[in-house]
Formats: structure tokens, C-alpha cells, sequence
């Protein structure tokens, strides 16, 4: 008798779960006509993002719910849920190396039909070009497919200071800054606080994304070029290897150690005096002028990369906010994605520590009394260039790394290197296809 | 009573009640094992993704022909062999010392057991701050002690990451094969002891012919488990040089992530995955039929 309980408790049991389950799933959907979920880096830009929205609520009542993750998994996250067209976000924040790989598996929704509900044709004229560029698809010229919401770009840090007491001019050239390295190198061998020896020049050289950032500039300044005009990998060429050639002998100058350098090693040499010069990004300025992090208060500079054979130009690195193509609430999206890249709100994210992607806040005198690297930063931002702009990027920048740092870590010579570097990005661009 | 029950249930009630008891364990098991366990075999067969998705040996031809794959295997089993011997010699050394009664013996193996407690995370930043060539804590104690270390940059040089990461996993391993091989040493009986110390047998004889044969069961789970784990090692090696510098500790699962979710190749991620699950399972087979002989014997 029991038993037949047992059973026709169990049945009744799981329908009350069922039920359960079915008026969650409804109450979403009832509720999702006013909400957003939108997905966002834990660091600086996704902060400024999520104050954002919380002011967009206040304004407008839309309720946006904010899932947060660390760098690695956000491309992660993004990646699985807009294959497996869940629609779990209106919104995504991504790095902009991302964007090919979105953009080609059509996982994105194009901008332009919002526009022109709107009776405009596109974002206005106030953005950098160089910025927009990044968000369409292809390159410069495609469908847009994202707007830019943090316009970073690399900027080449040096110890003013330093430069003066050895009356050294700011280097324009890839050779002026060998050799400045190796002059403060010389004279400095006590000159860091605490009576250290300074370093001429800090680098990342860690395989992947390190070693590819802090090489690419010196890349381009040499005449060399990820891919020939057919479209094949062309690292090898004499300009690449020449220019790799170069980073060893710089590396000469930097910290033991440096072939497994990454941010936090480079930002600890540089806040503690013990090095000269590198190239970062604009993030990292407001940490020199923290007294509790910095022992070099306002005796750093920031300029624009310097040349060698062609003119010096930095990697762009900004974060674009886009709208996945199976959002649920497109058109709301929409909405706040103008709402929070327009002029006074980007203003409000450049106040949180944000680079902005509007000309017109670069150029605010209220903003550069704040942010004095700006007019640099504009600069920079202007003739930067973006990483190669293939879906295949993650791989090739991680084929790339891994190359430059053996060859920095003295495993191999710069042409050995670049040779079997050029074969690895052969190889994923053949399984590419 | 046995009339009542006669009747209320059929004989094919009975047959079908001890099913029904296991159905809801069954049906966990297929949800999150069986299910992706065989989704994943058919992902290693695809290569290409959605709509490109196609049928082919691709993913297990390309492993031959990956450099990055085989220096990969290479790292993880030079990373398992040399990290295993270490933390077994170590290990059994310090369950034999620890297991004699010191002064301050509870004390000790206490303090022992410190580093496995840690997450390996925590383990990984610890020591990478520590081995940092220039600002770290060894380098700065070997200065003092007069050691040139201009050469000594640890996790940065391509000939001594290996053993550097190998260093930190024998540093945080050896205590759990104390603690295996410590319960081993405790559940070995007194008398065989003590008929040894009658027959005057040396110190080293009782340990070759009495302890070493009856520990062997724990020695060899002590074994298994710390291979099974050693062969799928990630986070300290993520954390302190994720792979680096260039290649040199890259090992099986920190490319077999990377190829999932930085390159989204999740075919390929899913065939690499597969050999390793068989080396692994070749490698405990060995363990338990050494075991099962033992037992047998």
C-alpha cells in the first residue's frame, strides 16, 4: 500500500516542480520587454559600462541585468552562447581583435537598419575613423556592426626626468631609443630609488598576446608586414626578421627575465624607477600618479610610437560594444547602446579612467587639464593600425608569441624564429580555409 | 501480511522496482557524463564548426604533424616522471620519518599537510612572485647568500621553467603521498615487527622485506592517484608561466584549453583530449594489475 503512496506522491511532486519550472520560464518572457542583459569585462571599461547602466535605469526604468567575467572568459562566454544562439545577451562588450571571428560567423546584428529607423544613415562624424573602421565588417568599408566604446591605443611611456639629466631629446626613432637605452644603462647603475640600476627599456616578451603587443610596432616602424599582398604569411620577410633582430638587441636592455614578462612585471619596473622606457597602454597612465603605487610622480611622458623605416605607429586596442544577432531585445539594445556612446555619456566613462572614441572629448581643454596625455593619446589613436584582421587572429597572435619569446628567451635566433613562425601561421591559415 | 502484499503487487511490479529505484541515478549519469562524454567523440570526428561542420579523421591525422602537440606531450610526461619520483621518494621518506615516535611529531605532520590545503591557484601566484627574477624572494635570499643570479631567472629561462614548475608541484604534491603512504605505514601490524626484531634482522632488512611489501597497496594508489593528476596538470603551470617563455612547460591541457576556447577548435580540443584520456587509462591499467598481483599474491 505504501509503495502506491510512494509512487502517486513522486507523480505529484514532480508536477508541482514542473509547474514550477514552466512559470519561471514565463515570467521572463513577460518581463523581458523591459530589461536587457548585457555582458561586460570585470576591469575598468566594463565598470564604466555597468555605472552606465545603472544610470540608465534610474533615467529610464529599463532594468539591465550585468553579467560580468574576467578577460579570458568573456571571449569564452560570448563565443559558446552566440554559436549556440541562446540569445542570453542584448548587449556584449568585446576586444576588438574579437570582432572578425563575430562578424564572419554573422553572429552580430547590423547597425545600419536602427540608423535608419532612426532617419540617420550612420554614428556621426565624431568618432575617430580609426575606430569605426574597427566595428565594420569587413575592415573600413563592410556593414557595421558595432559601435567603439574605449578607444585605446599604445602609447611609448619614458622617464622625462632621465632624459633631461642626459640631455636626451624624445625619441623619434626606434634607433634614438636603443640608444638612449643603452647610455642610461650605462650612467644609471645606480639610479633607480633605492640606489638600483635602472634599465634602459622594459618589455613583455611572454608568448602570446605579450610578445606580439610590444613587438608589433617596432614590426611595422621596420617596413614589415604580417601578410604579402596575395594574402600569405610574410613574417620572414628581411624587414621582419630585421626588425626582430632589433627587439633582442633592445632586450639587451631590459630586465633579466623579460621573455616571461606579462603587464604586472612591466608595470612594476616602470612604478618603481627601475626602468626607463616602454611602450603600454593608455590604462596604465593614472597608476604613475598614484602615490601609493608610484615612486616616479609625474616623471613620466607619454608619446606616440617612434619610427624607423616607415613612420611609427601603434597597435589599437578598443573595446566596441555590439549587438548579438539573437538578442531578444534588439531594438531596446539599440537604445541604450547610442545612449551610452554618445558625447556627454563617453565623457562620463572617459571621468572613470576610460579612453574615449569621440574626437571631440580628446579635445575638450576640461578633459586635458585631467587627462594631459590626451592630445598624445589622440594622436596615437589617429595613426595607430589594427592587429591583422582575421578570424584566425587568437591563433596566429599565439603562434606569433610563442616564436618571439623563444627567440627572446635566447632558444632561437631571430631568423630561425621567424621562420618557423611563418610556417605555424601558413599552416592555421591553410586549416583556415 | 505476505497474502496482502501477494495482491497488491504483480511479479512484474517486483522485476520492475529495483530499475525504477536506479532510474533517476541512470538518468543523472547519462545527463552529465554519458551524454557529453559521446557528443564529444562525435565533435573529435568534425572538423569546421555549424553549418561547416564535416565528417572527417582530420583531428587525429593533424596530431602526428603538430609540433606544438607533440613538444606538448613531450613537457607532460618529462612534467609526470621526474614530478612522481620526486614526490614519492620524498613522500615515503617523510611517512617512514614521521611515523617513528619524535618529539613534536604531531607538529610536524600537521605543518606538512600546509601546502596541499592551498589552491593550487593561490600556490601558482605564490611561487611566481617568489621566483621573479628581480623583485622575488629567492633570487633576493640567494644574492645575500653571495650567489651570482644574473643567470637565474627560473620561470623566464627556457632551460629551467620545466624544472622550476616541477619544483612548485613536488612542493605542494610530496605532503599528499606522505599522508597516503603515512595511513599505509599505520595499518601495517605490529607482530611481523617485532618476529623481525627477534630474528635480529637489520633496520634496512625490515624495511626492504616487511614494510615495503605490506605498504605497496598504498604505495600504488598513492601512485595512481598522483598520476592521473600530474598527466592533467593546468592551473599552477596556467598561473606561473602559462606555457612560457615560447613553449618551454606548455603541457597537454594548457593547449588542449587553448585550442577550445581561445581558438574555438573544439574538434580538434576534443581528439587531443581522447589520447590523453587513453594514455591515462594505459598507464592506471598498469597500476592495477600491479595491484591486483599484489593482492592475488
Amino acid at each position: 500500500m505504501h509503495m502506491r503512496l510512494n509512487y502517486v506522491l513522486t507523480a505529484i511532486l514532480s508536477l508541482i516542480l514542473l509547474t514550477l519550472l514552466a512559470g519561471c520560464g514565463q515570467q521572463q518572457q513577460e518581463g523581458s520587454a523591459k530589461q536587457l542583459t548585457l555582458a561586460v569585462n570585470s576591469g575598468v571599461e566594463g565598470d564604466a559600462l555597468k555605472q552606465a547602466a545603472r544610470d540608465y535605469e534610474a533615467q529610464t526604468g529599463v532594468h539591465i541585468n550585468i553579467a560580468e567575467f574576467p578577460y579570458a572568459n568573456l571571449f569564452e562566454k560570448e563565443l559558446v552562447d552566440l554559436n549556440a544562439r541562446t540569445g542570453a545577451y542584448d548587449l556584449i562588450m568585446l576586444d576588438d581583435p574579437w570582432f572578425p571571428r563575430f562578424a564572419e560567423q554573422q553572429v552580430l546584428t547590423d547597425l545600419k537598419p536602427f540608423y535608419e529607423k532612426r532617419g540617420q544613415s550612420g554614428p556621426d562624424d565624431d568618432f575617430v575613423p580609426n575606430s569605426l573602421a574597427l566595428c565594420k565588417h569587413p575592415y573600413g568599408t563592410g556593414a557595421l556592426y558595432a559601435l567603439p566604446y574605449v578607444g585605446n591605443s599604445q602609447l611609448f611611456f619614458y622617464r622625462k626626468d632621465v632624459f633631461q639629466k642626459h640631455s636626451l631629446k624624445e625619441p623619434a626613432t626606434w634607433d634614438e631609443v636603443l640608444a638612449a637605452a643603452r647610455l642610461i644603462q650605462e650612467r644609471e647603475t645606480a639610479g633607480a630609488p633605492g640606489g638600483g640600476k635602472m634599465y634602459g627599456y622594459v618589455m613583455r616578451a611572454a608568448q602570446g598576446n605579450a610578445a606580439v603587443a610590444d613587438f608589433m610596432p617596432i614590426f611595422w616602424a621596420f617596413g614589415a608586414e604580417m601578410f604579402d599582398a596575395s594574402g600569405k604569411p610574410a613574417v620572414n620577410s628581411a624587414e621582419g626578421v630585421n626588425a626582430l633582430r632589433f627587439m633582442l638587441e633592445l632586450g639587451k636592455f631590459s630586465p633579466p627575465g623579460y621573455a616571461s614578462f606579462n603587464a604586472d612585471e612591466v608595470s612594476a619596473h616602470l612604478l618603481q624607477g627601475t626602468a626607463a622606457m616602454s611602450i603600454n597602454w593608455p590604462a596604465w597612465i593614472s597608476s604613475f600618479n598614484d602615490a601609493a603605487k608610484s615612486k616616479v610622480m609625474g616623471r613620466m611622458e607619454f608619446t606616440i610610437m617612434p619610427g624607423a623605416k616607415s613612420p611609427g605607429r601603434a597597435e589599437i586596442g578598443n573595446w566596441l560594444i555590439a549587438i548579438p544577432r539573437d538578442a531578444k531585445n534588439a531594438e531596446a539594445a539599440f537604445d541604450f547602446l547610442v545612449w551610452a556612446t554618445s558625447r556627454e555619456q563617453m565623457k562620463q566613462s572617459a571621468l572613470r579612467g576610460n579612453p574615449p572614441t569621440r574626437q571631440s572629448i580628446f579635445k575638450d581643454a576640461e578633459m586635458i587639464a585631467k587627462f594631459p596625455a590626451y592630445p598624445a593619446q589622440l594622436r596615437s589613436l589617429e595613426n595607430s593600425r589594427p592587429r591583422p584582421r582575421t578570424p584566425l587572429w587568437n591563433e596566429i597572435e599565439n603562434s606569433f608569441g610563442i616564436f618571439l619569446s623563444k627567440a627572446n628567451s635566447g632558444e632561437l635566433s631571430a631568423e630561425e624564429a621567424m621562420n618557423q613562425a611563418n610556417a605555424e601561421i601558413a599552416k592555421i591559415i591553410e586549416r583556415g580555409k | 501480511m505476505w497474502r496482502l502484499r501477494r495482491q497488491i503487487f504483480s511479479s512484474r511490479d517486483e522485476r520492475a522496482l529495483p530499475y525504477l529505484l536506479v532510474a533517476p541515478t541512470v538518468a543523472v549519469l547519462v545527463a552529465l557524463s554519458i551524454y557529453p562524454l559521446i557528443y564529444s567523440i562525435r565533435v573529435s570526428f568534425q572538423t569546421g564548426v555549424g553549418q561547416r561542420a564535416a565528417w572527417s579523421l582530420g583531428n587525429f591525422a593533424r596530431l602526428a604533424s603538430d609540433r606544438f602537440f607533440l613538444d606538448a606531450l613531450g613537457h607532460t610526461l618529462v612534467y609526470a616522471l621526474v614530478a612522481l619520483t620526486f614526490e614519492f621518494l620524498l613522500g615515503l621518506g617523510l611517512a617512514v620519518l614521521l611515523n617513528e615516535k619524535l618529539r613534536g611529531r604531531n607538529f610536524f605532520r600537521a605543518l606538512l599537510l600546509v601546502p596541499m590545503m592551498l589552491p593550487p591557484v593561490v600556490v601558482g601566484v605564490v611561487w611566481r612572485l617568489m621566483l621573479n627574477p628581480n623583485f622575488g624572494a629567492i633570487n633576493g635570499t640567494l644574492k645575500g647568500a653571495g650567489v651570482n643570479t644574473s643567470q637565474l631567472t627560473w620561470t623566464a629561462s627556457p632551460k629551467l621553467a620545466l624544472a622550476s614548475v616541477i619544483m612548485v608541484d613536488i612542493w605542494q604534491w610530496t605532503p599528499f603521498m606522505f599522508l597516503v603512504l603515512l595511513a599505509g605505514l599505520q595499518a601495517i601490524p605490529q607482530e611481523p615487527y617485532e618476529a623481525a626484531v627477534i630474528d635480529g634482522s637489520s633496520r634496512w632488512q625490515t624495511f626492504r622485506h616487511i614494510t615495503l611489501p605490506l605498504l605497496k597497496p598504498a604505495i600504488l594508489i598513492a601512485l595512481l592517484l598522483r598520476t592521473m593528476d600530474l598527466l592533467r596538470v593546468f592551473d599552477q603551470i596556467f598561473i606561473l608561466t602559462e606555457g612560457g617563455p615560447g613553449f618551454a612547460t606548455e603541457t597537454i591541457s594548457l593547449y588542449i584549453y587553448r585550442t577550445a576556447f581561445r581558438f574555438s577548435d573544439f574538434g580538434y580540443a576534443a581528439a587531443m583530449s581522447f589520447v590523453l584520456l587513453i594514455l591515462t587509462n594505459i598507464i592506471s591499467l598498469l597500476y592495477i594489475r600491479l595491484l591486483q598481483r599484489q593482492e592475488s599474491a
